[in-house]
């Protein structure tokens, strides 16, 4: 049951995330699953960036992946994938998968936090 | 056409002058370009040698700056200072070469090569493998010693200096070794005129004394004719020798400057050539006014003669030749055959003729020409073909009277 909860995006509603209405796609269909992933998505963030270097590369990469996610495509390490296993493809259309990804690196694009 | 000549005269020809000054340039050129491309090449290695000395350090540094990098790549965003160093200035870029985080001073950047010089620093870069902080370019900036630079340019420019003075004494005694066998040729021609010129005075003298001396009023007609006919031919022959006795030893004489009366010179030269341009049936026609210039006697009368002599050697039959003199000029034009206009400027030069089909050895405006310029004055030559040839002499304040 926790396996599905991790690796699923936008299947849980907003009637069990309290009362705070989601304000975008990424808040809506990431955030749910990820809050109870034992990685948080910042540093997941930072394993793409480490890998991908800037935002285009990131972003291409990232948006295969969830379109298509693989054990080799993943960049999480093989306990994890032992214990989540690999997500489902999204269900989301590319303009909604385009909006989660961009509001994924406004929130955690270094180059506005380092100082 | 109109041409102003006031250059030196001496014992090298114009011709020979500008095609030494030619070489001397070209000479110039190439061996400074040469010298300019050693420069080039002994200025890269230094450069080369300087980076090489400080490649070494500046890899530590980045390599400090990486691990730094990491440090803060797993830290964050719990910490989101940028790592710092007090001996260099470092900046990091992504992949796709956008700027994540700069501390340089000069951010000119350029990723296509490892080091560099940019104004008064030096940037390393570093291309990093795991991508912390989404770095893959680290540039690394410290400021540049400049002491091999100068050093490296005092170099160039003492022995470019030293090397292009060498070169040049050397061009220069190749270029007379070149131009030896021209000289040579010159002075054997001088030579032989010198020669020649003593073994003419005697017998002119002699002939036109002679001639002044004979009685024409008791000579038939056809005497008569004959005599004028001698007279004529002797004069011709006088004046080349009063040509070439000027050339060959007026250098031996020193000049007696005096106020000299053109209009009578004038005059009196004109008389003197009457008989010879008789016999071509060339009048002259003289606007003359007062005029006086303090010059050598012998001098401007050798011009004069040159000018009246060329007008009336050049000229057509029955034509004219204008003589005007003023205060601050005199111009000689004839209604000749006029001389083509890229031959204007070679007028002056010794052995050079109008046409080849007169007879001397064109020499008399040489002579012309060294008087003017010792005197500093201006002569213009205004020609054109079938029309005739005006020459114009300006005398200038030194010369004129009061």
């Amino acid at each position: 049951m926790v396996k599905k909860i991790v690796v699923l995006f936008g299947v849980i509603g907003i009637v069990f995330l309290g009362a705070e209405e989601p304000k975008n796609v990424y808040e809506k269909n990431c955030i749910p699953c990820h809050r109870y992933a034992p990685a948080s998505l910042e540093k997941l963030f930072m394993v793409y960036l480490k890998r991908y270097s800037a935002e285009l590369s990131l972003k291409g990469a990232l948006k295969d992946f969830l379109k298509n996610p693989t054990e080799s495509e993943s960049l999480m390490n093989n306990t994890f994938i032992e214990n989540f296993s690999v997500k489902d493809k999204t269900t989301l259309t590319d303009k909604e998968l385009d909006d989660a990804i961009d509001t994924y690196w406004e929130l955690y694009d270094v180059r506005k936090k380092l100082k | 056409m109109l041409v102003s000549k006031n250059k030196g005269t001496s014992l090298l020809r114009s011709s020979e002058k500008s095609s030494l000054l030619r070489f001397l340039a070209l000479y110039f050129i190439l061996v400074t370009m040469i010298l300019l491309l050693l420069g080039i090449f002994y200025y890269q290695s230094q450069e080369k040698l300087m980076f090489s000395n400080q490649r070494t350090i500046l890899s530590e540094y980045a390599n400090k700056q990486v691990q730094a990098l990491k440090q803060l790549h797993n830290d964050f965003p719990h910490h989101t200072i940028y790592p710092r160093s007090d001996k260099y200035r470092s900046a990091i870029y992504d992949i796709e070469g956008y700027q994540i985080f700069s501390l340089l001073k000069h951010e000119n950047i350029r990723f296509d090569k490892e080091i560099y010089r940019i104004g008064n620093s030096i940037h390393f870069l570093k291309n990093l493998d795991d991508y912390y902080l989404g770095t893959k370019y680290l540039f690394i900036e410290v400021e540049e010693d400049n002491v091999w630079y100068k050093e490296t340019m005092s170099n160039i420019l003492a022995f470019g200096t030293l090397t292009l003075i060498v070169l040049i004494i050397f061009g220069l005694f190749f270029v007379s070794i070149f131009l030896r066998p021209m000289r040579n040729s010159i002075m054997l021609l001088d030579d032989f005129i010198k020669d020649t010129t003593h073994e003419l005075n005697t017998p002119i003298s002699a002939i036109l004394a002679n001639i002044e001396m004979m009685d024409t009023s008791i000579m038939s007609e056809r005497n008569e004719k004959r005599l004028s006919r001698i007279n004529i031919a002797a004069k011709t022959v006088s004046h080349l020798y009063q040509d070439l006795t000027y050339l060959t030893l007026s250098h031996n004489r020193e000049s007696k400057d005096e106020w000299i009366d053109m209009k009578q010179l004038i005059k009196d030269r004109v008389e003197y050539f009457a008989i010879l341009a008789g016999s071509k049936k060339i009048t002259f026609e003289l606007d003359l006014k007062e005029s006086a210039i303090f010059i050598d006697g012998v001098k401007i009368a050798r011009v004069l003669d040159n000018l009246i002599s060329n007008a009336i050697k050049y000229n057509k039959r029955n034509g004219k030749i204008f003589i005007t003199l003023r205060k601050s000029y005199l111009q000689v034009q004839d209604t000749g055959i006029g001389i083509n206009s890229k031959k204007v400027q070679d007028i002056f030069e010794r052995y050079t003729r109008f046409n080849s089909s007169e007879g001397g050895f064109g020499i008399g405006l040489n002579i012309v020409k060294g008087i003017i310029d010792e005197y500093e004055l201006q002569i213009d030559v205004e020609s054109v073909i079938d029309v005739g040839t005006t020459i114009r002499i300006d005398f200038t304040k030194g010369t004129l009277d009061g």
